[in-house]
């Protein structure tokens, strides 16, 4: 049986292979970066782009959950070099009225996101983002590959 | 629309027996707290006559969530510290709990999430009524929030059977996931929701919540305050992913509701932000 470690919201959790790391995703982002070579991995699950409080829960924002993740996996023997990410969530409410702010929250996480990895220079070879189905994630640390549920269909990315 | 699901759903929903029976003590509560007649004595006699929910609702009272401190160790004593209106919300959680724990299947729920999302929209309607100094109606949104989306353990087998149908609606009509319920179906959940209420004894502004919170500005106006802290927060929780399912976010967050409640886009984005507690809050009622 595989391990399945639940990563709820706000959260940021790492593993080695072949622990599976679960999320759910609304408009949220879950960020999963993987080292190949050493086969370990992490996600977080942010709720928020940027913190605007210093010390604030850094786990629910992407300016500094993301570097926390990495620091994580560095810690654990990770190379920076060996890291990719795949990031998936992001999903908008269907209808909203324009002038409510929230309604912008999904697409502001995924441009977040999108910035510090590329600040990190950790590349991003999958996007599974926006639209507005709820999404259930599964990442595998046996090869990285991550399985992501939304709308009654499944996808698997293998690539790492 | 597929006349045979709406046969099939029109054949539950006028048998009282197909829709999921709620322990009549819980009924019997809820409609004497409204009473000015009644007293706390009557309500916790009519409580204690059910051993086995007594021990659960004791077991609540005893929680972090409800805790006043002071271990609870009878109903009467329950009334005396934390008051009517919250044990009677109690009552409901133990009598609710074991409709709404299940599995949803049409809706991609597993075990346990609409009752979690039902916590989590409860939780958020009350700390909506309060921070809007509604006090008074900080219960009933609570108890509406728990059962908002009560319609869907009836219906799921239905949506299981017609999803494609339903989601190719939502997208080339651009209506919503109950829009579009109601046009394959012939019923959403909102309107399963109403009757399984009506089959509980439930009064007219829990009706109403459970059957308008999809679209606010249909309410009575007498109920609409009500109604639309319920949808903010089930639009709200659904964006934090508590709860979503196949119908995802093919939802609306209605501007007027918002208008109606007074919240900024501070509060909406504040609420969102504190998605986190809300859920560490609701732990030990899972």
């Amino acid at each position: 049986m595989l391990e399945i470690i639940t990563v709820g919201v706000a959260q940021i959790k790492n593993s080695s292979s072949p622990s599976v790391l679960r999320t759910i995703l609304g408009s949220c982002v879950g960020i999963c970066l993987y080292d190949r070579v050493k086969k370990i991995g992490g996600m977080a699950h942010i709720l928020l782009p940027v913190n605007q409080k210093v010390g604030s829960s850094p786990e629910k924002y992407a300016n500094t959950a993301i570097p926390m993740l990495v620091k994580m996996l560095l810690h654990e023997g990770a190379k920076i070099e060996y890291l990719s990410a795949k990031i998936t969530g992001g999903a908008s409410m269907f209808k909203i009225g324009s002038n409510i702010s929230l309604g912008q929250i999904g697409i502001r996480n995924i441009e977040q996101t999108k910035q510090e990895l590329q600040k990190l220079g950790i590349a991003i070879l999958v996007e599974d983002v926006g639209g507005n189905q709820g999404r259930v994630i599964d990442f595998y640390l046996e090869d990285g590959r991550m399985k992501v549920k939304a709308g009654g269909q499944e996808k698997i990315y293998y690539k790492v | 629309m597929d006349q045979n699901i709406k046969q099939r759903i029109e054949t539950i929903i006028s048998n009282i027996d197909q829709l999921p029976p709620l322990p009549e003590v819980a009924s019997r509560v809820i409609n004497m707290v409204n009473d000015p007649d009644v007293s706390f004595k009557q309500v916790a006699q009519e409580i204690s006559k059910n051993q086995a929910m007594t021990t659960n609702i004791l077991k609540l009272c005893n929680s972090a969530y409800f805790s006043k401190g002071n271990e609870i160790i009878s109903i009467d004593r329950a009334i005396v510290t934390l008051g009517l209106k919250e044990v009677k919300d109690i009552v409901l959680l133990v009598a609710a709990k074991p409709i709404l724990d299940k599995p949803v299947i049409g809706y991609d729920l597993g075990q346990g999430d609409l009752w979690k999302q039902g916590l989590a929209v409860a939780t958020m309607s009350r700390d909506i009524a309060m921070g809007k100094k509604r006090k008074d109606i900080a219960d009933v949104v609570f108890t509406g929030g728990i059962i908002h989306n009560v319609g869907k353990v009836v219906i799921a087998l239905f949506v299981q059977q017609a999803f494609k149908q339903i989601i190719d609606l939502v997208q080339t009509q651009s209506i919503t996931f109950p829009q579009a319920e109601k046009e394959i179906m012939g019923y959403n959940h909102q309107e399963v929701g109403e009757k399984i209420l009506e089959k509980w004894n439930f009064p007219p502004v829990l009706r109403s919540i459970v059957r308008y919170y999809q679209e606010p500005e249909n309410a009575p106006e007498a109920h609409r305050l009500e109604v639309s802290i319920v949808h903010i927060a089930n639009a709200i929780c659904l964006m934090g992913g508590i709860g979503i399912g196949s119908d995802g976010l093919f939802h609306e967050i209605n501007d007027r509701a918002i208008k109606k409640t007074g919240l900024t886009q501070a509060d909406l984005e504040g609420l969102y932000a504190r998605m986190p507690d809300l859920l560490k809050q609701i732990m030990d009622l899972q």
